[in-house]
This record gives C-alpha cells, sequence and structure tokens, in this order.
C-alpha cells in the first residue's frame, strides 16, 4: 500500500482534574489524595495536592508559604511510600560521568568543540582529550588549533564518553580510547525526535548494559553504538588490522588510527547497506512501540524480523503475513510472535 | 528555483555518502526499509476538526510533523467597473483580467501559510504560500464557483498552520492538508436571486460543497502537491528529511484528477525545489587529510583538481546541476498514469471522506 491514511488516534484519556458526572462538590476528594490507578497524565503547573502528608519528589516543587504540591513537568505521577514524584514524558539527557554518548559537533571553537548529546547544554569536547592521529603524545600546539577542522568539523559523528560535569551541569568529553572517536561506514538514528506526535517517547536506551556491540547477520557483521543519550550510530563492522598480537600498544594506536579522523566511507555492499538500514528502522519501530532498546532486544527483534521477510518471500506476495503498515508494523509482528513462543 | 530553507542540513560526509550511496541502489534502499520508492510515509488524518471554520482538516505524519488547515469563506463585495455599457463591461473583464470566460478573479482566494520559527514575511512560508495557491487556481473551476452575482462573490481565505518544526520540507504535507480541508468545505445555500443582495440558507444541511460531488460522474477535485526527488537514476517520492539531503533535484508536482477519464490525473503545475544537498560540505578524501596520512593541496586550484580526478565513491561530493529530461518525463509518467501516484494520494484522501 504506498499511501496508508489512518483515521486519528484514540482520544485521550480523561483529566485527573475532570469533573465526574456523579461528583457532588461534597465528596472532591482527590485533593487529599493523589489517585495511583490513574495513567492520566499532569501538567506543568497543575496542583497535585495540598495535603502535607505526602513529601515533593522529583519533577514537583512546593511554591514559597504554600503547602502545596505543584508538578513542574508533563507526564505521569509516581507514588513511592508518601513520596510523590511525576516522571516527565519526554526528557533532555542527563549526562553522568562515565556514560558513552554519541554526539554531533555543531561548532568548533579555538581549543575546543562543542557537542550536542541531547543534552540541555551542549557539551564541550577539549582539543586536549582527542587522540592525535599515529598516537602521538604531545602537548597540543597552535598548529593543531589551526588544524582544528581536520580532526573534526561541524555536522560530524562522534563516540565519546563524559569525562566531568561543570557546575551548570554542562558535560566535557573524551574521546582518548581507540573505542571513541569519528563515525563513519553507517547511518545515525535518534530516539527522541523533534516531534512529539504519534511516536510518544516511552522506551529509550537503557543504562548499564552493554552498549556497543556487533550483530551477526547474513550479509556481514554489523556494529550497533547505542549511546546513552538515544542517540544511535549503526555501521559496518571494521575489523581490526591482521596482525595485532605481535606489536605492542603503541603501534597497535598508530594501526588504527590511520582512518581515525577519515571522513571518507569504506566501500559498503549492498547487502550489509540494507541490513544496516533495517536495524535502523527496527529501533525505530522498536521506540514507536515504546519498549526499551538494548542489545538482547535488538538481536531478537532483528532476527525475528529476518525470518518474518523470509516467510513473506517463501509464501509470495505481500500481505501473507499479517502485520501493520511500516516499522511499527513489522516490530509488532515480530513481539507478537516471541511473546507466542514465550507463553507455548 | 524555490529555496530550501527548511533547517540546513547537519549530517556529516560519511553520513550523506552512506544514504546517498544506499538510494542509488537498484532498487532503492530507504531510510525506512519497510518503504519501497513510490510509498508515502503513514498519516493520521481527520477533517471538520475547526467548528468555526468552513472546511478544515488536519494531517499528522508519523515523523510527528502536524499540519492544520481552516478555511473560511465570507461574502464579499465586487467592486464595480466604471464600464459604459453591460456587454462591453464582460468584454472587457475578459481582456484585463484573462480568464477566458471565467467570472472569477485569482484575488478571491487568499492564502497564508505559517510556520514555527519563521516570520510569515520569511521566504519559507511566502513561498509555500505562492506555490500552494498557484496549483489551486491554474485550474478555473474553483475561483469560478466564488462567484455569486454581479455586485457579490465568496472571498475564500485558506489558512494553513504547519504545527510542529519543518522536519522535511512540508509542501506535500500543506498541500494534502489543504486539499483535504478545501473537499470538505462548505457554503451556504444561495437563496436569492441573480443581482439581489445575497441571501442565504440558514440551514447548515442544505449547504452546497465548494467542490461538489456527482455520483458516479468524475468531478474536479483541488489540487494535491507531490514532492519526487532524483537520486542517481533513482526517482523516489515522499522524502524524509534526511533523504532530501542527498537528493541531486527536487520536483513539487501538483495535480488534480483527470477531467476526462476516471483513472490517472493531470498536471496542474509543476516547480523544481531546490535541494539541500547544494549546500553541504563537500567530504574531504583521506589522501587529502593531513589527519589521515593524506597531503593538503598546497592550493584551492589544486584541491579543486585532484577533486576532480578522484573517482573514489566513499566520499560525499554535494550534486550539481539539475534534473535530466528523461527524468523529469519519467516522474510525471509516474504521477500522471493511471493508477500512478496522483491517483492513489487523491483517492486515499477522497477515502476518508467516505469512511
Amino acid at each position: 500500500m504506498p499511501v496508508s491514511i489512518l483515521p486519528p488516534s484514540a482520544p485521550l484519556p480523561p483529566r485527573r482534574d475532570a469533573p465526574a458526572d456523579d461528583d457532588s462538590d461534597v465528596s472532591m476528594s482527590d485533593d487529599d489524595l493523589p489517585t495511583s490507578q490513574t495513567k492520566s497524565i499532569v501538567t506543568p503547573g497543575e496542583h497535585i495536592t495540598s495535603d502535607p502528608q505526602w513529601m515533593r519528589g522529583h519533577g514537583t516543587y512546593v511554591p514559597a508559604g504554600h503547602t502545596a504540591i505543584i508538578s513542574t513537568v508533563a507526564g505521569h505521577m509516581h507514588k513511592t511510600n508518601k513520596l510523590l514524584s511525576v516522571q516527565p514524558l519526554r526528557a533532555r539527557y542527563q549526562p553522568e560521568i562515565g556514560d558513552l554518548v554519541v554526539g554531533r559537533i555543531v561548532g568548533v571553537q579555538t581549543k575546543k568543540w562543542s557537542v550536542d548529546i541531547a543534552a540541555p547544554m551542549l557539551a564541550n569536547l577539549p582539543l586536549s582529550s582527542i587522540n592525535l592521529p599515529g598516537g602521538i603524545l604531545r602537548r597540543r600546539t597552535a598548529v593543531d588549533e589551526l588544524n582544528i577542522r581536520t580532526f573534526f568539523s561541524e555536522g560530524d559523528l562522534l563516540v565519546a564518553e563524559v569525562q566531568s560535569l561543570h557546575q551548570d551541569n554542562t558535560a566535557s568529553l573524551h574521546t582518548r580510547s581507540l573505542k571513541y572517536g569519528k563515525l563513519r561506514n553507517g547511518l545515525f538514528t535518534s530516539l527522541s525526535g523533534a516531534g512529539g506526535g504519534i511516536l510518544s517517547r516511552r522506551g529509550g536506551v537503557v543504562r548499564s548494559r552493554r552498549q556497543v556491540f556487533t550483530l551477526n547477520t547474513a550479509a556481514g557483521e554489523i556494529d550497533v553504538v547505542l549511546g546513552v543519550n538515544g542517540y544511535i550510530f549503526i555501521s559496518k563492522h571494521i575489523r581490526p588490522a591482521t596482525s595485532v598480537t605481535d606489536v605492542g600498544i603503541n603501534r597497535l594506536e598508530e594501526a588504527v588510527s590511520e582512518t581515525l579522523y577519515s571522513s571518507q566511507n569504506d566501500e559498503i555492499k549492498p547487502a550489509v547497506m540494507r541490513e544496516i538500514t533495517r536495524v535502523s528502522t527496527l529501533i525505530k519501530g522498536l521506540v514507536a512501540c515504546g519498549m526499551r532498546v538494548d542489545e538482547d532486544m535488538i538481536v531478537k527483534v532483528y532476527e525475528g524480523a529476518v525470518e518474518l521477510e523470509a516467510e513473506e518471500r517463501s509464501m509470495g506476495g505481500a500481505g501473507s503475513v499479517d502485520r501493520g503498515i511500516g516499522a511499527k508494523g513489522v516490530v509488532e509482528a515480530v513481539l507478537g510472535r516471541l511473546e507466542v513462543e514465550a507463553g507455548g | 528555483m524555490a529555496p530550501q530553507q527548511a533547517a540546513l542540513v547537519n549530517l556529516s560526509p560519511a553520513e550523506l555518502s552512506f544514504l546517498r550511496a544506499s538510494l542509488a541502489q537498484t532498487p532503492p534502499i530507504r531510510l525506512d526499509v519497510t518503504k519501497g520508492p513510490r510509498d508515502f510515509r503513514s498519516m493520521r488524518a481527520e477533517y471538520d476538526v475547526l467548528p468555526g471554520a468552513n472546511g478544515s482538516a488536519r494531517i499528522a505524519l508519523e515523523d510527528g510533523t502536524e499540519a492544520l488547515v481552516g478555511v473560511k469563506a465570507e461574502v464579499e463585495k465586487t467592486p464595480q467597473r466604471p464600464a459604459s455599457g453591460e456587454q462591453e463591461d464582460v468584454e472587457m473583464h475578459d481582456e484585463e483580467v484573462g480568464e477566458g470566460a471565467g467570472k472569477g478573479q485569482n484575488s478571491w482566494v487568499e492564502m497564508s501559510v505559517e510556520v514555527p520559527g519563521f516570520r510569515e514575511d520569511d521566504s519559507l512560508p511566502v513561498f509555500l504560500a505562492s506555490m500552494l495557491k498557484e496549483s489551486l487556481l491554474a485550474s478555473r473551476e474553483l475561483r469560478d464557483r466564488l462567484y455569486i452575482n454581479r455586485r457579490f462573490h465568496w472571498k475564500l481565505y485558506v489558512d494553513v498552520l504547519l504545527l510542529s518544526p519543518a522536519l522535511s520540507y512540508p509542501l506535500a504535507l500543506l498541500s494534502m492538508t489543504t486539499h483535504l480541508a478545501l473537499l470538505t468545505t462548505l457554503l451556504p445555500a444561495l437563496k436569492s436571486e441573480k443581482d439581489e443582495d445575497p441571501l442565504f440558507d440558514d440551514d447548515w444541511d442544505a449547504a452546497v460543497a465548494l467542490y461538489p460531488k456527482a455520483a458516479g460522474k468524475s468531478t474536479d477535485k483541488p489540487p494535491v502537491i507531490i514532492l519526487a526527488m532524483a537520486v542517481g537514476p533513482n526517482i523516489i517520492f515522499d522524502p524524509c528529511k534526511e533523504e532530501l539531503a542527498v537528493a541531486d533535484a527536487v520536483l513539487a508536482i501538483a495535480c488534480t484528477n483527470s477531467a476526462s477519464s476516471a483513472t490517472g490525473a493531470r498536471i496542474v503545475s509543476i516547480r523544481t525545489i531546490d535541494p539541500p544537498s547544494h549546500l553541504t560540505p563537500p567530504g574531504i578524501p583521506n589522501s587529502m587529510n593531513s589527519a589521515t596520512g593524506g597531503t593538503v593541496p598546497t592550493s584551492s586550484t589544486d584541491a579543486l583538481t585532484q577533486r576532480e580526478l578522484l573517482a573514489t565513491s566513499g566520499v560525499w561530493t554535494p550534486p550539481r546541476g539539475g534534473m535530466k529530461r528523461t527524468l523529469v518525463s519519467q516522474v510525471t509518467k509516474m504521477v500522471v498514469e493511471s493508477g500512478g501516484v496522483a491517483e492513489e494520494v487523491i483517492s486515499a484522501l477522497a477515502a476518508i471522506e467516505v469512511g
């Protein structure tokens, strides 16, 4: 179906403070006890409760001279014993030291780059915290400052680690490891788009899991980098140089960093390209279904999708396997099967 | 050539090179693998969303881009020309406005486009509005239908509002929303006769559609603009932002259903759109990058010659020039042929109203 137009999605659930039909003024009790059963959304500035027994948690505040708890974000309300917190529906990434992030250079200054890592503020990448080509260890000179764009220029993607946080919560990054550096040979995907319409963000990258892994596909190996900040890069797997075992640590660095700052893609086979794009589509589908994104999930869904496609092809013609439209449809079909397998 | 101003491309040369390489495959690998080159992004649509308007529609794309269109009609006095005789008046009118036998005028339709982040006199909203208006007025039927009598006419205000930031070039989305809004626009039924002051039926059920539907007969429909882009030999419809960033050329084709037959479509206007790919910086090949063991060319002419001699594929080079004639004819054929893209879009939009 080349053009698919759907009716609008189901109406929103009623507001928490919407007056119920049978509700009279006398029994206005919802002020005292925030209801827990509700999946409705509270909005910024919305009065949650004025009962003093509740403590305010994240996403809420108490105005000076008041006892009422007021929400500061739009999201779902959570209760932990007597602690009230509101979990935002969509939030920007809060950097923490040690996080693996994928970022994009948005600005070049004399001694540092400004990097977009989906945080409220741009992160810094100082010239002194990158690897120089060839793995040379030395002070950064004025020549390096003049050549700053040969390392990274505007728009370039990189994978880095959060090295430190400043007082205003801006992050400082570093790429001083062979695992980090410029990204190429692949496709970038962002989990939280600028719009909020149909793809609402419920899923996300899970922290403290393996974030860089290699996926085996029929066409070849694919590297997936899941940044904690929701930026994802999927690329062709590059084998490390063959004779790495017998060279020292400095030599190893030298061998790899020949292409460390290259912005030229290697030759990629069409089949590999297709698999890379398929993984990226599936990740978008996972988010659309509100699922978490981690290694297990991606591998499972990818294998399921490949199977699904093979079945469709063998049965001939589209529509033989019942599924919805687009990426979300594929992921839903695969998840449905996985559930059946797990249950039966 | 209309300018492409919606958010400059911010992709790295390596990404652009990858995207282009995958779209240039046969068959092209799109960013959403489940879609073929002719597939549109799935969307959600509804109409009659604004109670105060004569017609309205809202369409949301799956990436969150959303557009709202309201159509409002007002009765307006037609300025009388100082003419000597009545017969001459008609003739003079024809010659001056150059609209053939029609009594309608272009100024009776007013269109405004609002895009968040842009002032209303910025070039993007202005160009979008003029392209939408141009396609709307290309056929004479609409403005002739706004004629009430010699002294009065309907003035149609079409207000187009993009609710989200312009992620991809929003022309196609705005046009489809406008199409749906106009298709469902109702005007009160006229009770007065001839040149009397117009008097309308207050019964809203008796209202007549701006685009009347006759059973069994193919009536004219508002135009819809379809975006098509070319990458190498491939033609891709409804490109998303990233795909647009590597386009060789982009065409905006406004078409409406064909007057003669039930299938197929006809083109009412066609424009090229400056693709954002022309503004992207070229990638630096390894041989010219000092950070990868290459040597930086000494002069800019040297750099140019080296680039021209470069045959390697993995380096991003912004496309140059326009669209090949054969590609243009191929695109138009794919759009207008029986069972073509235009027919699919128009029938899909018509199906919303029926269902």
